[in-house]
C-alpha cells in the first residue's frame, strides 16, 4: 500500500477511541493525538526508506563509466553475484547506481531477470532529464545490451524488469532456496526489521512514557496504544501485497511472502482504503460528538456514505477503466532492444547455417 | 434582479481577468482589491449600490478566468502562484517536449471538468457539506496537522546513495530532506511573523500575503529560469489533444478531491490538495497529473467562493455560512446571499465564465507560445521579473487608491518581505526538495491558531 493509505488508516484506527476523539475537539483540549496514529501508520516505510536502506551493506557495487557504459560488464557483475549465492549458499547483495551524465542528465538503463532463459539482461536506454524526459535518439547505437547466463536456476518473484534512471538505484539480494534455486529479492532491506509488530510495541513504549510525563499517567497509555495500533495497521495492510514482511523480527528474521491480492501501487485498492478510512473517521467523529449530527443507524450511514459511492466508483472504473497494463516507456524501449538483438542473433545464425 | 446587466458584468469580469491574468503574479485577490478600492473612491461608479450582485458576478467571472488562465504565466513564463506550483514540473516536461500548448489545454479541459463537478455535486453542498462541517468543524486543527505531518513524512530521499560508508550515503541522501525540513521551518517562522507583525499596511488585508507568495513561488522560479539558461524548444500547436474519456475520469477524480479539500480546509491550497489526492488515487501518468491540477485549481478557487452562496437554511439549525477564500471574505461586508435563486445565478455565471475562459485560454496560449518562440526565454524571465517587482511595489498604492509617501514606504516594505520569501523559496529549487514545504507559511500558523496555541507561540517568539 502507498504511504498515504497507511497514514490515513493509522488515523482511522485512532479515531475508534472515544477519549481520543473527545480530546481532539477544539472545545476540549485541541489535542493532536489522532495525528499520532497517522505518523506511526507511515513509520515502518519511513524507517526503511529514510534510514534502513543506507545501512544495508552491499557485497558488490555495480557501476559503469557514464561516457562508455558497458552493459555486458554490468550483467556479469550481477550474474556473478548470483553464481556466488548459488555456490556458497549465502545471501549476496548487489547495489546498483544511477548513471549521472550532468547536473540534470542521467543515462537510463533496465535490468531484466529472465527466469526462462536463466539470464541477467542489462539494456542501456536513452539519456533523460531529472524530470525523466528522454532525449530521443540518445540510446547507444552499439554495445547497448549485455547478457549473462547464471549457473543455477533463477527464481524471479518481483515480476517485472527494473528501470534505473534518476537519483538512486535499487539493491538486489540473491539467496539460494531450499529447492536449490537462486531467488532474486528486490530491495532486500525493505519490509524486514522495520515491519515487525514487536518493533511497533518497542517504539510505542517511549511514546507512552513521554505522553505520561507530559499529559499524565492516566492518559499516557492511550498515546502509546494509538502509536502501536497505527504501526500495526501498516504491517497488516502490507500483507495484502506480494512482499509481506518480517512480522516478528527479531524472532523471525526472514521476510515472509504476502497474500498477493494486489500490488502495493494498485490505484483502486489504495483509493478504496483511503476513502474507507476517511468515512470511518467522519463516522467516529460524529458518533463520539457531544451532539451527533448524523443520527441514522450505522447501516444507513455506511450505505449512503461508503457503499453507494464505492459502488459508483467501481462501476465507473469498470466501464471506463484502461484495459491491459500500464508499462513504463523505458521498459518498452528495453524490450524492443532485446527483441532486435535476438532477431539479429537469429539472422546471423541462419546466415551461418546454425539455426535450429 | 436585472439579469441582462448581471450577464454583462459576469462577461466583463471574465474577459478582463482572462487577459490580465496572463501577467505573471497578478492574483485575483489583488486585482479585486484594486477594483473595490476604485469603486469606493468613485462613489460606487463601478458596481451600482441598488444591484449588489453585480460585484459578485463580476468577481466570480474573474475568479473562474483566473483559475483557468493562470496556467499561462505559470507554465510558459515560469512564474507560478501558490496553487500552480505543482503544475510547473510536468508542465516544464511538456514544454521541453514542445508540447506546452497541449499541456495548457489539458489544464483547461481539467478546469471545465471541475466546473461540471461543481454543478453535479451541488446537492452535496446543500445537504451534506453543512452537516459535515458541523461534525468536522471542531476538528479542523488536527486535520490540518495531519496534512502537515503527511507533507513532511512523505518526502523521500533523492540522493544517489553513493558513499564509502553507510553514514556518508545517509548524509548524502538526506541533503534534500534536511533542506525540505529547513524550508518548512523557515516558512512557518515567516508565516508567524507575517500573521502577527507584518510590515505591510494593515489595510491591505489579504493582499498582504502577495509579497510572501510572490517571493516564495514566482520570483524564485524566475531567478531559477534566468540562472539555468534553459532553452525552450519550438512549440507545436496541436489541432487535437491526446485525451480520452478514461483519462478524463482519471484526471477528474483526484482533481475534485484535492480541490474540495483545498476549498474547504483553511490554509490548504489547490496544489497541496491535488498532491494528496494524487497520492490517494496513486496516479502516475503526466497527462492525468496536469489535468487533475486544472480540475483542482477550479474546484479550489471557484468552489471556495461558491460555498458562500449555499443558502443559510441548509445549515444545521438554519444558521451558518461558509466563508472560504479571500474573495468571499473581502465581499462578505457588502452583501450576504440568502436565496437559492442567487446560488443558481452564480452557478450560471460559472458556466458562462468557464466557456469564455476556455476559449480565451487557447487564444492566449497561442500568442504567448509565439512570444516565447521569438524572444529568448531568459529575456522573458527578466521582463516577467521586472513586472512582478513593480506589481509588488505598487500594490499598497493600488489597494489604497493613492500614491503617497506612506504607500511608497509600504511598497518598499513589500519588496523587503518578498526578498526574504524569495530566499526561502530558492532553497527547494537548489536542493531538490518539495516546494510545497513553503506552504508552511500559512498552514502552520492557521493550524496552531485554530488549536489555540497561536498566541502562546507568538508570545514565545516575541511577536506579540
Amino acid at each position: 500500500m502507498k504511504g498515504l493509505t497507511h497514514f490515513l488508516s493509522g488515523a482511522a484506527v485512532a479515531s475508534f477511541f472515544p477519549e481520543a476523539v473527545r480530546m481532539s475537539g477544539r472545545d476540549v483540549s485541541s489535542s493532536f493525538i489522532l495525528v499520532l496514529g497517522g505518523l506511526f501508520g507511515i513509520m515502518p516505510d519511513t524507517l526503511d526508506f529514510k534510514v534502513g536502506q543506507f545501512f544495508s551493506k552491499a557485497d558488490y557495487d555495480v557501476e559503469t563509466d557514464p561516457n562508455r557504459p558497458d552493459p555486458q560488464k554490468m550483467a556479469e557483475g550481477i550474474g556473478k553475484a548470483m553464481d556466488e549465492a548459488f555456490e556458497t549458499g549465502r545471501c549476496v547483495k548487489v547495489q546498483l547506481y544511477p548513471i549521472r551524465m550532468g547536473a540534470d542528465l542521467w543515462r537510463q538503463y533496465v535490468i531484466k531477470f529472465d527466469g526462462e532463459k536463466n539470464e541477467v539482461v542489462v539494456v542501456i536506454n536513452q539519456i533523460v532529464t531529472t524530470s525523466q524526459v528522454p532525449y530521443l535518439g540518445t540510446e547507444p547505437k552499439e554495445n547497448r545490451l549485455g547478457r549473462y547466463r547464471i549457473k543455477g536456476k533463477m527464481l524471479e518473484t518481483h515480476g517485472r524488469p527494473s528501470v534505473v534512471d534518476i537519483m538512486s538505484g535499487p539493491q538486489f539480494g540473491f539467496r539460494k532456496t531450499a529447492a536449490g534455486e537462486v531467488e532474486v529479492e528486490f530491495l532486500p532491506w525493505h519490509r524486514t526489521w522495520s515491519h515487525s509488530y514487536l518493533l511497533g510495541l518497542f517504539l510505542s513504549v517511549p511514546v507512552w512514557l513521554l505522553a505520561s510525563l507530559i499529559a499524565g499517567w492516566s492518559i499516557g497509555w492511550l498515546y502509546g496504544l494509538i502509536a502501536f495500533l497505527g504501526f500495526s495497521v501498516h504491517l497488516t495492510e502490507d500483507l495484502t501485497g506480494h512482499m509481506g514482511g518480517s512480522l516478528f523480527w527479531p524472532l523471525q528474521k526472514t521476510r515472509s511472502n504476502g497474500l498477493s491480492w494486489f500490488k502495493a501501487s494498485n490505484p483502486h485498492a489504495n483509493f478504496s482504503v483511503d476513502y474507507t478510512a476517511a468515512v470511518i473517521i467522519v463516522y467516529n467523529l460524529n458518533r463520539f460528538a457531544a451532539e451527533p449530527v448524523f443520527t441514522t443507524n450505522p447501516f444507513g450511514f455506511f450505505l449512503y456514505s461508503w457503499f453507494i459511492p464505492m459502488l459508483a466508483y467501481f462501476a465507473i472504473t469498470k466501464i471506463f477503466g484502461r484495459k491491459g497494463k500500464d508499462v513504463k516507456k523505458g521498459l518498452v524501449e528495453a524490450e524492443k532492444a532485446i527483441q532486435q538483438e535476438e532477431l539479429a542473433y537469429e539472422e546471423t545464425e541462419m546466415a551461418t547455417g546454425d539455426a535450429g | 434582479m436585472n439579469l441582462p446587466l448581471l450577464i454583462i458584468y459576469a462577461a466583463a469580469g471574465t474577459v478582463l481577468g482572462s487577459f490580465l491574468f496572463v501577467i505573471p503574479s497578478l492574483h485575483f485577490l489583488n486585482l479585486s482589491g484594486v477594483i473595490i478600492a476604485l469603486d469606493l473612491l468613485t462613489g460606487h461608479a463601478i458596481f451600482p449600490v441598488q444591484e449588489p450582485l453585480t460585484a459578485f458576478v463580476f468577481f466570480m467571472g474573474m475568479v473562474v478566468s483566473f483559475a483557468i488562465m493562470n496556467t499561462v504565466p505559470s507554465m510558459f513564463l515560469g512564474a507560478p502562484d501558490e496553487s500552480a506550483v505543482f503544475v510547473v514540473l510536468p508542465g516544464s516536461k511538456y514544454m521541453l517536449q514542445g508540447k506546452g500548448y497541449e499541456a495548457s489545454m489539458l489544464t483547461g479541459i481539467g478546469g471545465l471538468m471541475g466546473i461540471a463537478f461543481l454543478l453535479v455535486f451541488t446537492p452535496f453542498f446543500f445537504y451534506t457539506l453543512p452537516k459535515l462541517h458541523k461534525v468536522i468543524g471542531p476538528h479542523l486543527h488536527w486535520i490540518l496537522g495531519l496534512i502537515i505531518a503527511y507533507m513532511l513524512m512523505s518526502e523521500w530521499p533523492k540522493g544517489t546513495g553513493k558513499g564509502a560508508t553507510s553514514w556518508q550515503k545517509f548524509r548524502g541522501a538526506w541533503a534534500n530532506l534536511f533542506a525540505g525540513i529547513g524550508t518548512f521551518v523557515l516558512s512557518a517562522f515567516l508565516g508567524f511573523i507575517i500573521f502577527n507583525k507584518t510590515l505591510v499596511p494593515v489595510r491591505m488585508g489579504f493582499q498582504g500575503l502577495l509579497p510572501v507568495f510572490v517571493g516564495l513561488f514566482a520570483v524564485s522560479s524566475l531567478i531559477s529560469a534566468i540562472l539555468s539558461r534553459q532553452e525552450v524548444p519550438p512549440q507545436h500547436v496541436s489541432k487535437s489533444i491526446d485525451i480520452d474519456y478514461k483519462l478524463l475520469f482519471k484526471g477528474t477524480l483526484p482533481g475534485c478531491i484535492g480541490g474540495l479539500m483545498a476549498a474547504y480546509l483553511p490554509g490548504v491550497t489547490g496544489g497541496i490538495g491535488g498532491l494528496i489526492a494524487g497520492h490517494a488515487t496513486a496516479q502516475r501518468d503526466d497527462r492525468i497529473f496536469v489535468m487533475s491540477q486544472g480540475v483542482s485549481k477550479v474546484v479550489y478557487y471557484v468552489g471556495a467562493f461558491l460555498l458562500y452562496f449555499v443558502p443559510t437554511y441548509f445549515f444545521v439549525g438554519g444558521k451558518g455560512q461558509l466563508r472560504r477564500g479571500g474573495m468571499a471574505i473581502n465581499l462578505s461586508a457588502f452583501y450576504k446571499p440568502q436565496a437559492l435563486q442567487e446560488y443558481w445565478l452564480i452557478m450560471g455565471v460559472i458556466l458562462l465564465a468557464g466557456a469564455i475562459s476556455y476559449l480565451l485560454l487557447s487564444f492566449n496560449s497561442r500568442w504567448v507560445i509565439k512570444l516565447v518562440g521569438r524572444i529568448p526565454y531568459q529575456k522573458i524571465s527578466w521582463v516577467a521579473l521586472v513586472l512582478v517587482l513593480l506589481m509588488v511595489f505598487l500594490m499598497p498604492a493600488m489597494v489604497s487608491g493613492e500614491l503617497s509617501g506612506a504607500t511608497l514606504r509600504g511598497g518598499v516594505n513589500c519588496l523587503l518581505i518578498m526578498a526574504v520569501s524569495t530566499c526561502v523559496g530558492l532553497v527547494p529549487i537548489f536542493f531538490h526538495c518539495r516546494r510545497s514545504n513553503c506552504m508552511a507559511v500559512i498552514i502552520v500558523p492557521i493550524c496552531l491558531n485554530m488549536a489555540g496555541y497561536g498566541p502562546q507561540i507568538a508570545s514565545f517568539l516575541g511577536l506579540s
